[in-house]
């Protein structure tokens, strides 16, 4: 008996021993594919940098209006979100090209898949990017526009505009990615509800000054027409 | 305007443009018909809108002049800037074809537009050969405020003319002038505001005529910041246009006037600063956003400063102010934020200067209110150097 246990022992370790051998090759080659990839990476992000500062990525961004893409960025610097995103990237195929190495079959399904899914990553990421910009828009028109009407709660209106509009950014950037569709949809319906009531509630209450002001202009326009003295044309 | 017309037109002296608010009606007519009573001895052409709205009614005129009812005259005020640039762009166009000596235009109620107003406008282009007579008012110390607090002091320290109003709205032009400013590409030139700009940078000669107080349409508090904006842009577009002129101006120097100058004595109600105040005080508790995009942290200090002040004590140096409005140039240049919103960003510090200027001339003179816009003046003078160190090197840190 000890001697079938002593067998079937030697038997497992052996398996275990040589699939282990059998998965060495492939994982050094995709440890060699990730250090190479590392390195082109290295590379490739020194000389776009460079080649970035060399053109004032930054200040031209800026200059353009893409002022909220470097408040998103490692040390407020667009020219190192392009380079890392770039860098990354080669690391990532590097990875998926030592995947290869250990099943071909397994690593071809699995490649073509994520290249199926990057257009999706790719839409998610540029909704996300256009989102965030027009909500900083839209927020900043908000706010100066109610100071400028002399609104109390301008920054609430302004933060709630921002937050409307970034949940509906970021319910689309889900739904691209096809993460929890059913879940992104219902909780966005109750979010996006929410803002807008509570936004509603907010304006509505707040906006009582306002209203009263305004008809005290407008019943006593004819006499401040002529008592007030500032003119601004 | 049909080709055989400008035939007709051949031999006209001067071309005269009005471009009423409020549209065209009886009043315009009744103003034409007292306008057209003025014997000039000269040949003027005057484009009008039409009186009615299914054409015009000529009315009997001596041969001296001759009306055109123009359609595309009209002041929007929603779009103030703009309708009245089109406007006066449509007048320019058709003087030019004419080959008028001289052009004038009137954008004031024309309750308030005297025949001496034609005379005034039109006689030193005619007479004296000069390219652009601006208008001067008779004003009381709260009037014409975004001309008080910006537009006159900024011209004048940037292109060293005092002209009193750059921005008109009532100009007589010489054909010389007219020609630069219908040779350039539509868009370009803002035709209003860049008028005084475009004669001072090229040498052209300038003098301004006092025709008196004009009417104004009543305030329109709700519509401060897109007035603000309207003006302003043309302006600054200006200053970025200009900038290789300015840069050399030094000083200001006082130009040719004509008429006689007239105060108006400051009216009776008391400015409500409070609501100024007011207004000043929650912009900076929110828009310190905005702001710190636009401003050096030295500006931002000042005005946190005047945050904390009483309503009693309120006060805006000039040095804050005019430093203020070099910046927003300067952001205006460089695109910091938008356009649109850079500038209405600026309504609220804008409120809190006129309160501050308000409170100081409550119940002073005419004479002591143009000390008071003397002495702005000279501040923007002054601190011109500041800006255009800003301009030159924008990124240096500016403590």
């Amino acid at each position: 008996m000890w001697d079938q246990v002593g067998r079937t022992l030697n038997e497992s370790t052996f398996s275990v021993l040589s699939r282990l051998a059998s998965l060495l090759p492939g994982t050094i080659a995709l440890m060699a594919a990730v250090l190479f990839a590392a390195l082109v990476a290295w590379l490739a992000g020194l000389i776009l940098r460079r080649f970035l500062r060399s053109l004032h990525f930054d200040e031209r961004l800026e200059a353009w209006g893409f002022t909220s893409l470097a408040e998103f960025s490692p040390r407020q610097s667009p020219t190192l979100l392009v380079t890392r995103v770039v860098a990354w990237s080669i690391v990532l195929l590097g990875f998926a090209l030592g995947l290869g190495a250990f099943d071909a079959a397994l690593t071809s399904q699995l490649t073509m898949r994520l290249f199926d899914y990057l257009p999706n990553v790719f839409t998610a990421v540029v909704v996300l990017l256009a989102g965030s910009i027009v909500a900083r828009y839209l927020a900043r028109n908000v706010l100066i526009e109610s100071v400028n009407m002399n609104l109390q709660y301008a920054r609430l209106l302004s933060l709630g505009v921002k937050w409307l509009v970034m949940v509906c950014t970021i319910a689309m950037a889900l739904d691209h990615l096809q993460i929890g569709s059913g879940i992104v949809h219902l909780a966005f319906g109750i979010l996006f509800g929410g803002i807008v009531l509570a936004l509603a509630l907010a304006v509505g209450l707040g906006s009582k000054e306002m209203v009263s002001r305004s008809l005290e202009r407008e019943s006593t326009r004819a006499a401040s027409d002529t008592e007030e003295p500032i003119r601004h044309l | 305007m049909r080709v055989w017309f400008f035939y007709l037109l051949g031999g006209v002296d001067v071309f005269f443009g009005v471009v009423p608010p409020g549209g065209a009606g009886q009043t315009v007519e009744s103003a034409i018909a007292r306008i057209v009573g003025v014997d000039l001895r000269l040949k003027i052409a005057l484009v009008h809108p039409p009186f009615t709205a299914n054409g015009t009614e000529p009315l009997s005129v001596s041969p001296q002049w001759h009306l055109i009812a123009n359609t595309q005259l009209a002041q929007d005020p929603s779009m103030l800037a703009q309708s009245l640039g089109d406007s006066f762009r449509a007048i320019f166009d058709v003087a030019q074809k004419t080959g008028a000596r001289a052009c004038a235009a009137v954008a004031s109620d024309l309750s308030s537009t005297t025949v001496d107003w034609i005379s005034l406008l039109l006689r030193p282009v005619v007479d004296d050969q000069y390219d652009l007579v601006a208008p001067c008012y008779a004003r009381h110390p709260f009037e014409g405020m975004i001309n008080r607090a910006i537009v006159y002091p900024l011209v004048r320290a940037l292109y060293g003319k005092q002209i009193r109003n750059p921005m008109g709205p009532d100009f007589g032009i010489s054909s010389r002038l007219l020609q630069r400013v219908a040779g350039t590409q539509h868009g370009r030139l803002h035709t209003l505001p860049s008028l005084a700009a475009e004669a001072v940078t090229n040498g052209m000669a300038l003098c301004q005529s006092h025709l008196g107080p004009r009417v104004y349409a009543p305030p329109d508090w709700s519509n401060l910041s897109s007035l603000l904006a309207q003006v302003l842009g043309p302006l600054f577009l200006d200053v970025e246009r200009y900038a290789a002129h300015w840069q050399r101006a030094r000083g200001s120097q006082a130009i040719q006037e004509f008429g006689q100058p007239m105060f108006v004595a400051a009216a009776e109600s008391v400015v409500d600063v409070s609501r100024l105040i007011d207004s000043f005080q929650l912009g900076a508790r929110n828009l310190q956003e905005v702001w710190g995009i636009i401003l050096p942290p030295s500006t931002q200090v000042e005005l946190r400063r005047m945050v904390r002040q009483s309503h009693a004590d309120f006060r805006m140096p000039d040095v804050t102010w005019a430093h203020v409005v070099y910046d927003f140039a300067l952001a205006h240049r460089l695109r910091t934020i938008s356009r649109d919103q850079m500038l209405r960003a600026l309504t609220p510090i804008y409120l809190g200067w006129v309160a501050s200027y308000a409170m100081e001339l409550e119940h002073a003179s005419p004479e002591a209110a143009e000390d008071r816009l003397e002495k702005l003046c000279v501040v923007y003078e002054d601190t011109k150097s500041y800006f255009v160190s800003r301009w030159r090197w924008p990124d240096r840190f500016n403590p």
